[in-house]
């Protein structure tokens, strides 16, 4: 506990491992059921019956809700110590002052009193670490050079995971630990059916019937308990390492409740299509990673942003940092220097220019100090300000800016994956095979945010261009998802894309510099998609799992609450005047309006949500309208329908009720008074104003009045707020037509069925919009084609290569060999064994001749010893003959 | 005794007397097979406690009796070998706690039985008698001649042990053939249908690199190394010399020469080789030199020796880390001689693959750590294109390759291929003109590496096994619907899977990560190369997990469970897929400083 008073922030490492804790107890508790019912020995089918046997209980459900709520409570108790925390602030803030103030006092007293000084700062450093330490902390996790390293300090030596508690974090834990607290007492109802001994799965069919299962309520409580953990972990974490870590945990997550039902074909292929998918994005960011460890040398958020970003003054703190780039003066604090590299008398030195190649590093151990340059301009009175602020690059580092880029982009992309942006998003709409509660908190709440939580947390990593890539992407998206959900109509598919969509819209406001917009809307968005996705669900439960919406209608009256909590979130995301969904997507128009207005050549990304708008309510309405206004269209289903237990409805009024007012503030109508809004707009770091702000807001007024007008005229910030009315004007025209048009198209007359503009006949005026948007864009068939069929058949000539190929060689060395060998044989038998028998039989041949003359008569022995005789004479005679002449 | 030369010859030899105990056929009559195989079991057993025991030992005498916390260099053998040497000379007894020790052999070649270990051996130790327990305990179903098989599976296990432990080059290469033998009868005899083709090709491609590594062996050992000793046995040589020939000491002295098999000696040669060649003779610092000091005539004598002798130049360099390398590279396996694994694999029995994935291949890991890099750092540095090239092409065709097969075992096997790829270019990464980090987070995680995937691979190969068992095929396409009948089996066989994925809080994942955190500050293109890999990973291993657990298949329906034996058998590589995955410091902490001692050794003759 006092640690605890110590060190707040570990109140959100507890509420992080409690569910790590559940899905421990739940799976151990798995581990050793199923072992007891493999062995077959008393004791062991004791155990069996002890830890529920054969049947599934709720016990699993209670565990894993009470650890996420006891999570929630700590977040909660979190949350109020952080909210006190500003006066900390302000504390360290003094005794920063002090400490500098004791330094300088060093130079002015005589030395023996240097001892005491050193005491007093050490006091002061020592208070400002233990103020600083209360909401961070990091332990090591892998060290290459072991407990006896000496290489502590040095770059990329050590992973560390930790944690680090600021406004952005407080948010996030709230948001995900009470919506997936209601998510879990949703799902005690909407999972009871696995309650049973035997699941009957109607979309398996075996040769009798359907298929039948044991029911498997624990094991989803068990995944929800992972995902919960994992989640909390990725918000938690102070480095890109553990969000990288907890990125793949969600991941297999989400794999292992996509696939929840993994009889079905579909929901196994969604599964895998989910991971690969994100494991794409996952490449990329890895590259990203590799580029931030290998220039950077860490992946601790505020390191990496301290190097590769200005600090906002010299290293004395006093003056801003401003410098001459190809002629011009240009302020550089929080921003990305560009410098080239030239090397003069053999020495290299960093040269700041706005296209150079080199990004300038800012190590904390490099001391920037401030000129007083340029004297000539002493002359002109309005540019005083200039005149003395000239750091010095000669010492710093630097790395290609083209990696820099490319750092941010990898990174982006697997935000890509995560939050489904195009083109990743086709995963998603397929991920809605999970059952619903796992839509509504996976699908849609939390886990695809943490593309967009993430691209906002590593905000100031992201240069401009990649920024521009981070708005277009989210432009397209949001568009192309949006078109996409006007024809579906499966209830939950409509609202994956609309998911994607809203997830459009946060990118596109990061990319343009709405940081605080794209924020506000992931939480505005968290509860009004969860609260949509859990009405569909229990629409689905109260229709015996039917999803389609052509078999729906006139539901109102069998479910009122759900149809009304429903309206609520349909009213929130098309943007009602007063509903959190206003605020925030209002916010965004005007952000990127604002874009728009400073760069008019990117209009586009003005014109898509605008239009987008329009299009989200029509297609909102369209489902709410067809499913529970009209004639009913299907009777079977109509009659069977009923409104879901209150375990169930509950979670949807309070969601509702969050829907509604979590984004408001004093007076109502601003939403720039918004509580929320405020909090966030805390959370955002000055990187963001120094690259879309202007420096206004930075404190640089007393150092730079005659600037102050032209940046902020220059600024997106400042004409995102100027524009607001117009923005916010241009949306609601947008939604007004789609909600007409809506109208028309699918309000239907309770009696005869019929609206008033017939949706069969608008769909036949444009077949070609209508299969283009009906079949998604093409996109799973280009996937297809261009990467999974040659893939597919790259590893094939890899197996082909090695079984012809390689082995081919080896086989045939081994023929060559064996045939060799039959040679040798064949000359070993025929023409070595050969010629020594043919000396053999020579030799026995001329024996056996010689034989005959072993006739036995003494005369014949007397002729052969005389002519042998005249022989030996004849030879004897002629070598002394050569003798003789020689 | 010396304590430690005492327990480690007892953790090498222990198997074998076991094995010497069930060659007696009046310990063990015909028809005492279930009896044969508890012995066997109780073999693996005491060796596993024993090198626990010597682990826990060792790292006591190694890290906390050193006083000095910053002094690494006990990790390092040389450093401890150099006490050992200077004991010797001093006629002092030798110490019971350095984890070296040496005997003489067979002293007209000047063979020694020598052995040590490190951090970089001491894991695969402990990874070769853990995998060996629990791959003997999975050999239950093993029916016919389980004498013949329990006694070679116990001689595999000491040639593999003393494999690792060896630091004399003719032990290293005896026991390296030992292990060769049994493993052709293991997969010869107790294989599946195609047992013989596989058995053949294994062993003469293992027996190939063998005969390259002899080579290399061979080219070291006529070596004059008599620079590198302590020169008081120079001289105590050149008396002898002397003395027998009737010789003045002066011609004594020209024709004294010392050969050696001692690699970490070689070590030492190596390292002064890569100097000569480059020029830096000023770092070259001797015993030969120390000994001459001023004495010009001998200064020329050594440095004749030194530049003359083909060790110190580039082609003999060069041919023979390229012999060690393609004799350690067929061992791991890389691609293009990895043709032998998925043959041996699927003809393999279960309890061999596991072996034959979980150990067998990380001496080929190992061999080039501890011994192609060292002797021959210079051709290691001006080669580390082709090693790295190496690595990227078998993790890159691994995995396409494993995705084409549709046998299940052989599609683990080119996953070995594809993970240990992960080894090679860990090892590979060697550029440090930015700082010695990254390479060392390369090699620290090939070493990981080595442990992530002797523990999943062994687990999946030990999986497999379990289905074949049920349903006596592998075919993938003919499976489906696992899940349901068989919920332990799948869930362990998730983990397992998910470990070899590379999925964080999974063993698979450090290693992995720390070798591609390295690769990028060797090559851009190499570090994209390997990243994009993972989405081929993914994609084979999910698709295989859906083509075997997912679905619903009314043919499988009846299916046992996994029994106590098999949940014995797996529990341990789960918890240790976890519990390395989580906190790799566990490992890191006594392993590294070894490994990083190596990286910082070499990376000090660049610069």
């Amino acid at each position: 506990m006092s640690a605890l008073s110590e060190q707040p922030g570990l109140y959100f490492v507890v509420a992080t491992i409690l569910p790590m804790v559940s899905f421990l107890l739940l799976i151990l508790t798995a581990f050793l059921r199923h072992a007891a019912r493999a062995c077959d020995s008393p004791l062991c089918n004791t155990l069996y019956r002890v830890l529920g046997g054969g049947r599934p209980g709720r016990t699993a459900a209670y565990v894993a809700t009470t650890a996420i709520a006891l999570s929630f409570v700590c977040s909660l108790v979190g949350a109020i110590h952080f909210a006190s925390h500003g006066q900390d602030h302000h504390r360290i803030e003094e005794l920063k002052e002090e400490a500098h103030h004791l330094e300088s006092e060093f130079a002015h007293r005589p030395v023996e009193e240097h001892p005491k000084i050193e005491k007093e700062l050490q006091t002061v450093n020592a208070e400002i670490h233990r103020l600083e330490s209360k909401w961070v902390g990091r332990i090591e996790w892998a060290n290459p050079a072991g407990p006896y390293g000496t290489k502590k300090d040095a770059r990329a030596s050590i992973l560390y995971v930790g944690y680090r508690i600021d406004n952005l974090t407080v948010v996030m834990f709230l948001m995900v630990t009470l919506i997936a607290t209601l998510i879990h007492i949703f799902s005690i109802g909407y999972m009871s059916e696995e309650l049973a001994e035997e699941v009957e799965d109607h979309q398996v069919h075996t040769a009798d019937g359907h298929l039948k299962r044991r029911g498997r309520f624990g094991r989803f409580f068990l995944f929800l308990s992972l995902f919960c953990f994992s989640m909390l972990n990725l918000v938690l974490a102070d480095n890109l390492f553990q969000v990288f870590v907890s990125w793949e945990l969600v991941g297999i997550c989400s794999y292992l409740l996509i696939g929840f039902n993994y009889e079905r074909q579909s929901a196994s292929n969604a599964a895998n299509k989910a991971f690969i998918t994100n494991r794409v994005g996952d490449a990329g960011f890895v590259i990203g990673l590799l580029i931030i460890w290998t220039y950077i040398g860490t992946f601790n958020f505020e390191e990496i942003f301290k190097t590769i970003r200005a600090p906002l003054t010299d290293s004395h703190g006093v003056r801003p940092l401003r410098t001459k780039i190809d002629g011009e003066y240009v302020p550089l604090g929080a921003r990305i220097v560009r410098a080239n590299l030239v090397v003069e008398d053999g020495e290299k030195k960093l040269v700041p220019s706005q296209t150079g190649d080199q990004a300038v590093l800012f190590s904390p151990k490099v001391h920037l100090h401030v000129e007083d340059a340029d004297p000539g301009d002493e002359t002109d009175e309005s540019k005083w300000y200039l005149k003395s602020f000239y750091p010095d690059f000669d010492s710093t580092d630097s790395m290609p800016y083209w990696l820099l880029v490319a750092a941010g982009l990898g990174i982006f992309v697997g935000c890509v994956g995560k939050s489904a942006q195009f083109p990743l998003h086709v995963w998603l709409p397929d991920a809605m095979e999970g059952p619903t509660p796992v839509s509504a908190l996976i699908h849609a709440a939390t886990m695809v945010a943490a593309g967009v939580y993430l691209v906002a947390r590593a905000f100031p990593l992201f240069t401009a261009e990649a920024l521009i890539v981070i708005a277009y992407v989210g432009g397209i998206t949001l568009f192309v998802a949006a078109t996409i959900a006007i024809v579906q109509t499966d209830i939950k598919k409509v609202l994956a894309y609309s998911t994607v969509s809203q997830l459009g819209y946060m990118m596109l406001a990061l990319g343009v510099g709405g940081w605080v917009a794209g924020i506000f809307h992931l939480i505005t968005h968290a509860f009004f998609k969860a609260l949509l996705f859990l009405c569909s669900g229990s629409v689905i439960f109260g229709c015996h799992h039917e999803q389609e919406m052509t078999k729906m209608g006139g539901l109102f009256p069998k479910m009122k609450i759900t149809a009304l909590t429903m309206l609520v979130g349909v009213l929130t995301i098309a943007g009602t005047p007063l509903f959190s969904g206003w605020y925030s997507k209002d916010m965004i128009v005007a952000q990127s309006l604002g874009y728009v207005r400073l760069h008019p050549e990117h209009f586009l990304l003005f014109l898509l949500p605008v239009v987008t708008a329009g299009i989200t309510t029509f297609y909102m309405f369209r489902m709410w309208l067809m499913t529970f206004t009209g004639k009913p269209r299907d009777k079977h289903v109509f009659e069977h329908a009923k409104e879901s237990p209150a375990t169930m409805t509950i979670p949807l009024i309070v969601l509702a009720v969050f829907s509604i007012c979590v984004a408001w503030g004093w007076p109502l109508h601003d939403p720039e008074a918004s509580h929320l809004n405020k909090v966030i707009h805390h959370g955002q770091p000055h990187h963001v104003l120094a690259d879309f702000g202007g420096l206004a807001e930075l404190g640089e007024l007393e150092h730079a009045p005659g600037l102050v007008f032209k940046h902020v005229e220059r600024s997106e910030r400042y004409w995102a707020l100027k524009l607001h009315g117009l923005a916010e004007l241009s949306a609601f025209v947008a939604a007004g037509i789609g909600v007409i048009f809506a109208f028309l198209l699918y309000y239907q007359s309770r009696q005869t069925g019929k609206t008033r503009l017939d949706p069969e006949e608008a769909r036949e005026q444009f077949p070609g919009v209508y299969a283009l948007f009906a079949n998604k864009w093409y996109f799973d068939e280009l996937y297809s084609a261009l990467l999974v069929r040659p893939a597919l058949r790259v590893s094939q000539w890899c197996k082909a290569f090695d079984l012809r190929g390689i082995d081919g060689v080896i086989n045939g060395s081994g023929r060559c060999t064996v045939t060799l060998s039959r040679w040798s044989g064949w000359v070993d038998r025929y023409i070595v064994d050969g010629l020594v028998n043919l000396i053999a039989s020579v030799s026995y041949g001329v024996g056996s001749w010689l034989r005959r003359v072993q006739t036995g008569y003494i005369r014949s022995y007397v002729l052969f010893l005389v002519l042998a005789a005249i022989g030996v004479f004849a030879i004897l005679s002629y070598f002394l003959a050569m003798a003789a002449a020689g | 005794m010396q304590y430690d030369l005492l327990i480690m010859s007892l953790v090498i030899f222990i198997p074998a007397l076991f094995a010497l105990v069930l060659m007696m056929p009046w310990f063990f009559p015909k028809g005492w097979e279930e009896l044969m195989r508890w012995w066997a079991l109780l073999g693996t057993a005491v060796t596993m406690v024993l090198s626990i025991v010597m682990f826990i030992h060792y790292y006591q005498s190694v890290y906390q009796i050193d006083s000095n916390p910053d002094d690494k260099s006990t990790s390092l053998l040389s450093k401890r070998l150099a006490d050992v040497e200077k004991r010797e000379l001093n006629h002092e007894a030798p110490l019971g706690n350095d984890w070296v020790a040496r005997i003489p052999w067979i002293e007209r070649f000047n063979i020694q039985y020598y052995v040590g270990v490190d951090g970089i051996s001491m894991p695969l130790i402990l990874l070769t008698t853990v995998i060996s327990f629990l791959a003997m305990l999975a050999s239950w179903n093993i029916e016919n001649q389980v004498r013949g098989y329990c006694i070679l599976f116990l001689l595999l296990e000491t040639g593999m042990l003393g494999t690792f432990m060896a630091l004399d080059f003719f032990l290293f290469y005896i026991f390296w053939e030992v292990m060769l033998l049994p493993m052709y009868f293991l997969i010869g005899i107790w294989g599946g249908p195609n047992r013989e083709y596989a058995a053949i090709k294994f062993f003469l491609y293992t027996l190939l690199g063998s005969v390259f590594i002899l080579i290399a062996i061979l080219g070291f050992y006529f070596t004059d190394v008599r620079d590198f000793v302590d020169q008081r046995r120079v001289e105590q040589l050149v008396e002898q010399i002397a003395k027998s020939k009737h010789l003045t000491v002066r011609e004594a002295e020209q024709q004294a020469t010392i050969n050696t098999f001692d690699i970490i000696l070689l070590h030492r040669v190596g390292e002064a080789a890569s100097n000569v060649i480059k020029n830096k003779s000023e770092h070259i610092d001797i015993p030969g030199i120390r000994a001459a000091g001023s004495d010009q005539e001998k200064l020329e004598a050594v440095s004749k020796r030194l530049t003359d002798q083909p060790f110190f130049q580039k082609w003999f360099q060069i041919t023979m880390f390229l012999l060690l390398l393609v004799g350690f590279a067929i061992k791991v396996p890389v691609f293009p001689f990895h043709t032998w694994l998925p043959d041996a694999h699927v003809e393999a029995p279960t309890p061999i693959s596991m072996i034959l994935a979980g150990i067998l291949l990380k001496m080929g890991g190992y061999g080039i750590l501890r011994i192609a890099y060292p002797i021959c750092p210079w051709a290691a540095e001006y080669l580390a294109g082709l090693v790295v090239a190496l690595g990227i092409i078998s993790i890159v065709y691994g995995a396409f390759a494993a995705m084409a097969q549709t046998d299940f075992k052989k599609l683990v096997a080119y996953s070995s291929i594809s993970h240990m790829g992960y080894v090679i270019l860990g090892i590979g990464v060697w550029q440090v003109t930015t700082g010695t980090q990254y390479w060392s987070w390369g090699m620290n995680g090939a070493m990981y590496q080595m442990i992530a995937h002797g523990i999943s691979s062994a687990g999946m190969f030990f999986l497999v096994g379990v289905i074949y068992d049920r349903a006596h095929h592998r075919n993938l396409d003919n499976f489906r619907g696992l899940y349901e009948p068989m919920p332990l089996y799948s869930g362990m066989s998730a983990l397992i899977f998910f470990a070899a994925l590379g999925l964080p809080g999974l063993c698979g994942f450090v290693g992995e990560f720390m070798v591609v955190l390295a690769a990028l500050n060797y090559s851009i293109t190499i570090a994209v190369l390997a990243a994009l890999t993972v989405v081929i990973t993914a994609a084979y291993i999910l698709w295989t997990l859906q083509r075997v657990y997912l679905g619903h298949n009314p043919a499988y329906a009846d299916y046992p469970d996994m029994n106590l034996r098999e949940i014995l058998c797996i529990v341990p590589l789960a918890v240790l897929a976890v519990v390395f995955g989580v906190m790799p410091n566990l490992l890191l902490s006594w392993m590294s400083p070894s490994v990083t001692g190596l990286v910082e050794t070499l990376a000090q003759l660049s610069k």
